[in-house]
C-alpha cells in the first residue's frame, strides 16, 4: 500500500506514489540547483518538465494508472542524471556556475518512533544531529540526574512539540543531510527563488522573452546575501532565546522543589516559612502561583525560540495558549490578592488581658522573681522576638514564642502583690487578633514566696505567628522588697514611665519599693566609683560620690582626708571622721 | 578522466551546430529534435538539450511558438531565427574545415 500524490506537470494531472514523487522532486531540484538563474532555469526546468509530462503521457494507457517509482526510474534514464545536465555547461558555459549539490532535502526534527524507547525523541535528534542515538539517551540520563529532573520538563516539550514521523516522506526529511551552512544558504536560495517564480509566473511568456542584465544577477546575490544574514541573526536569536529561557524555566522548576512545598515534601523551614510573616495561604499554593506567573512568560520565549530554530515545529495549538494564558491570568491575579491579604495581615493589634489576681504576699515580704524553661520549648532562657517550631507532648506542632515582658508598678493603695497578663497578637481584624492572642498559652507558679515564670508561651502551629507577645505586669505594694533572679535579665522591663518602675538591671539584689523607687538594700555603695592604689606602705582611695571627690589616704603618719589629716574612729556606735582641727 | 566523459563532450560540442541543422528546413518540437539526435546516436540522454536550446534562444538563434497537443502537455516548436541562419551558414563552414582539418591530423598520423 502506499499513499499518492496529484501533481500538475506542464499542466497534466498526473497521479504520483507518494515515494516516486519524493524521488521526481529531489531529482527536479538537483537539475534546478545545477543551474543559475542566469542561464535561464525556469524555462529550462519547464521544458524540462513539459518532456517529463510528455513521457509520462506515453506510458500511461489508463487515467487513473498511478506513477510509481519504475516510471520515474525509467523517466531519469531517458532524460540523464543531473551530472549530465551540468557536463553541458562546463563546455559551454561562459558565465560562472552555481555550485552542484547532491540532491538530498534538508533535515527535519521528527521523532522516530519505530526506534523509541520512550518518544522516539531521542532517535529522532540523533537523525537530525548524526549523532547516535546511545549518546543522545545518555546525555537525557545525565542532564536529567544532575538538574534534579528538571530535564524531563525539556523532554516532554520535545515530545509534545515535535511532530511524530508517520509518512514515507516525514521519514526521509527526517533522515536528509546534515545540517550545515551551505544547507542553510540553499534552504534560504530555494525560499527566495519560490517568491520570484510566483512574482514571475505571473507573466511567464514576458518573463522567457526578458533579457538578463547583470545587475539583476547582481541584486538577486546581494539579496541573497542580505537573506542569509538576516536568517543566521534570527536563528541566533532563536538560540539566545532558548537558552535564557530554558535556564529560567530549570531554575523555576528546581526552586519549586528545593522550596519543598509541594504539600508532601516537609523541609524543616517549610513550616517556618508557613508560620511566619507569610499570608495564610498555604506555602506550595504561593510558589506554585508565582512558577506560573514567571514560569509561563518564559515559557512561550522558549516555544518562540523553538519555533525560530526548528521549521516544522508542531503548534501547541490554541486551545493549549489560550489555557496557559488563563492559568497565568490567573497567577497574576492570585498572587495580587494574596499580596493585598499581605498588606493588611497585621493591620490590626489586640491586646487581652487573660488573667488579673492577687497573690499572697504582702508588703512585708520579698517576693523572689525567677524565670523558668521547659526542656521541650526552649533551653536557654533569653528574650526574643523571634519563634520556634517544637512537639508538645501530644506531638503536634506548636509555635514557641520568647517575647515574655515583665513590667512592674508600684501601688500605694494595695497590701499585696497582684499580677495581670496581658497577651498580645496581631492580625487582619480585631476580632482575629484577639482571638489569636486569646490562643496563646502561658503559665507561671508560685512556690511560696517565689514566682516562676514561664521564659516562653506557646500557641497552636495553626495560629501562625504574629508577633504574639506576653506582657506579665506585677503591681507592688510600697515596702515589699523584690528579689529577681538572675534569669530576669532581658525579661526585665528598663523604662520607667507613668508609673511603671524598672529594677534598671540590678538582679540578683534585694530591691526595696520606697516611695516608688527601688532601693537597693544589699547594694556596695554602688553608687560610687572606687580606686585603690595601694603602695608598699600607704592606702589611697579615691571616692567619687555625687558631686563631692574625697581623697582618703592612709599611711603611718595617720589617716588624710582631702590632704588633711582626719581622725578615724570605728566602734559600736560607727565610723566617726573627723578633722583634727 | 573517463573515456565516456570525453565522448560526450566531443558529441557535446557539435550539438549546437547539429540542433541549427535540423532546425534549418522545418521547425521542430523537442521531441523531434531530440528523436534525430537520438537516431544518430548524438545524445544519450534527453537533459543535455534543454539549457542548450534555452541558450540558443536567449542568444536570439532560435525562437519558438506554441502548438497544441493531443497527448500531453502544449509542445514548443522551435525554428531559426535570421541571426540563426546566418550563425548556421559561418558553422558550416567552420565544420568543414574542421572536418578537413581532423581529417589531415588523424590521417597523417595512421602513416
Amino acid at each position: 500500500m502506499n499513499k499518492t500524490v496529484n501533481i500538475n506537470l506542464a499542466g497534466i494531472f498526473f497521479h504520483i506514489d507518494e515515494d516516486a514523487y519524493l524521488k521526481l522532486q529531489r531529482y527536479l531540484s538537483a537539475i534546478k540547483r545545477s543551474f543559475t538563474d542566469s542561464q535561464g532555469r525556469d524555462e529550462i526546468i519547464a521544458d524540462i518538465e513539459a518532456r517529463i509530462a510528455e513521457l509520462f503521457s506515453e506510458k500511461i494507457r489508463d487515467e487513473r494508472q498511478v506513477i510509481g517509482n519504475k516510471e520515474v526510474d525509467e523517466v531519469i534514464a531517458v532524460m540523464g542524471q543531473p551530472e549530465d545536465y551540468r557536463l553541458d555547461e562546463e563546455i559551454f558555459e561562459d558565465e560562472p556556475r552555481a555550485s552542484y549539490q547532491r540532491p538530498k532535502s534538508a533535515k527535519q526534527l521528527f521523532r522516530d518512533t519505530t526506534n523509541s524507547y520512550v518518544g522516539g525523541v531521542s532517535s529522532g535528534l540523533s537523525h537530525y544531529l548524526g549523532i547516535d542515538s546511545t549518546w543522545i539517551r545518555l546525555a537525557w540520563i545525565l542532564f536529567t540526574i544532575f538538574s534534579s529532573g528538571a530535564f524531563i520538563l525539556i523532554y516532554i516539550a520535545f515530545w509534545i512539540f515535535v511532530p511524530e514521523a508517520k509518512s514515507t516522506s516525514d521519514f526521509l526529511a527526517m533522515k536528509g543531510e546534515a545540517v550545515n551552512i551551505s544547507n542553510i544558504e540553499k534552504k534560504i536560495k530555494e525560499g527566495f527563488d519560490d517568491v520570484a517564480d510566483t512574482v514571475k509566473n505571473v507573466d511567464y511568456q514576458k518573463y522567457s522573452n526578458k533579457v538578463k542584465s547583470s545587475s539583476t544577477t547582481f541584486f538577486e546575490a546581494l539579496g541573497d546575501v542580505l537573506l542569509f544574514l538576516l536568517k543566521i541573526f534570527v536563528k541566533f536569536i532563536g538560540v539566545i532565546l532558548i537558552i535564557t529561557a530554558g535556564i529560567t524555566l530549570i531554575s523555576l522548576f528546581i526552586g519549586l522543589f528545593t522550596v519543598g512545598t509541594f504539600g508532601f515534601m516537609d523541609t524543616p523551614w517549610t513550616e517556618y516559612i508557613e508560620v511566619g510573616n507569610h499570608p495564610d495561604v498555604p506555602l506550595w499554593i504561593v510558589s506554585l502561583l508565582a512558577f506560573f506567573a514567571v514560569g509561563i512568560p518564559f515559557f512561550f520565549l522558549f516555544i518562540l525560540g523553538l519555533k525560530i530554530l526548528i521549521n516544522n515545529l508542531k503548534s501547541i495549538g490554541t486551545p493549549a495558549k489560550l489555557g496557559l494564558l488563563g492559568v497565568w491570568i490567573i497567577s497574576i491575579i492570585g498572587l495580587s490578592v494574596i499580596g493585598i491579604r499581605q498588606a493588611t495581615l497585621e493591620a490590626y493589634d489586640a491586646d487581652v488581658i487573660t488573667e488579673e489576681k492577687t497573690l499572697p504576699i504582702t508588703a512585708k515580704d520579698t517576693l523572689t522573681i525567677k524565670m523558668q524553661g521547659n526542656d521541650r520549648y526552649v533551653r536557654q532562657l533569653r528574650h526574643r522576638d523571634d519563634y520556634r517550631i517544637k512537639r508538645d507532648e501530644e506531638g503536634n506542632r506548636v509555635i514557641v514564642v520568647r517575647d515574655i515582658e515583665i513590667y512592674m508598678k508600684s501601688t500605694k493603695r494595695d497590701s499585696v502583690v497582684s499580677l495581670a497578663i496581658k497577651k498580645k497578637a496581631e492580625g487582619r481584624s480585631y476580632d482575629e487578633a484577639s482571638e489569636r492572642a486569646e490562643d496563646i498559652k502561658y503559665f507561671y507558679e508560685l512556690e511560696g514566696k517565689t514566682l516562676l515564670l514561664d521564659g516562653f508561651a506557646i500557641t497552636d502551629y495553626a495560629n501562625k505567628f504574629r508577633d504574639q507577645e506576653v506582657n506579665i505586669t506585677l503591681t507592688l505594694p510600697e515596702g515589699i522588697t523584690i528579689y529577681a533572679d538572675d534569669n530576669t535579665s532581658g525579661f526585665n522591663n528598663s523604662w520607667t514611665y507613668d508609673d511603671y518602675i524598672t529594677i534598671d538591671r540590678k538582679e540578683e539584689e534585694y530591691l526595696k519599693l520606697v516611695d516608688g523607687k527601688f532601693v537597693c538594700e544589699s547594694c556596695p555603695e554602688k553608687e560610687n566609683d572606687w580606686e585603690y592604689d595601694e603602695d608598699e606602705d600607704e592606702v589611697k582611695i579615691n571616692i567619687n560620690s555625687e558631686d563631692q571627690n574625697f581623697n582618703l589616704k592612709i599611711d603611718e603618719d595617720g589617716v588624710e582626708l582631702n590632704n588633711e589629716p582626719v581622725k578615724v574612729k570605728i566602734d559600736e556606735d560607727g565610723i566617726e571622721i573627723k578633722t583634727e582641727n | 578522466m573517463k573515456i565516456e566523459n570525453t565522448k560526450a563532450q566531443m558529441r557535446k560540442g557539435v550539438l549546437e551546430y547539429c540542433i541549427l541543422s535540423i532546425l534549418k528546413d522545418d521547425d521542430a518540437y523537442v521531441a523531434e529534435i531530440l528523436g534525430t539526435l537520438k537516431d544518430a546516436k548524438m545524445l544519450v540522454v534527453e537533459g543535455t538539450i534543454y539549457p542548450l536550446l534555452t541558450r540558443l534562444k536567449n542568444a536570439g538563434l532560435l525562437n519558438y511558438r506554441w502548438e497544441e497537443s493531443t497527448s500531453g502537455p502544449p509542445r514548443k516548436y522551435y525554428g531559426l531565427t535570421e541571426t540563426g541562419k546566418l550563425f548556421l551558414k559561418e558553422l558550416n563552414t567552420t565544420w568543414d574545415e574542421l572536418q578537413h582539418a581532423v581529417n589531415l591530423v588523424t590521417k597523417q598520423k595512421k602513416k
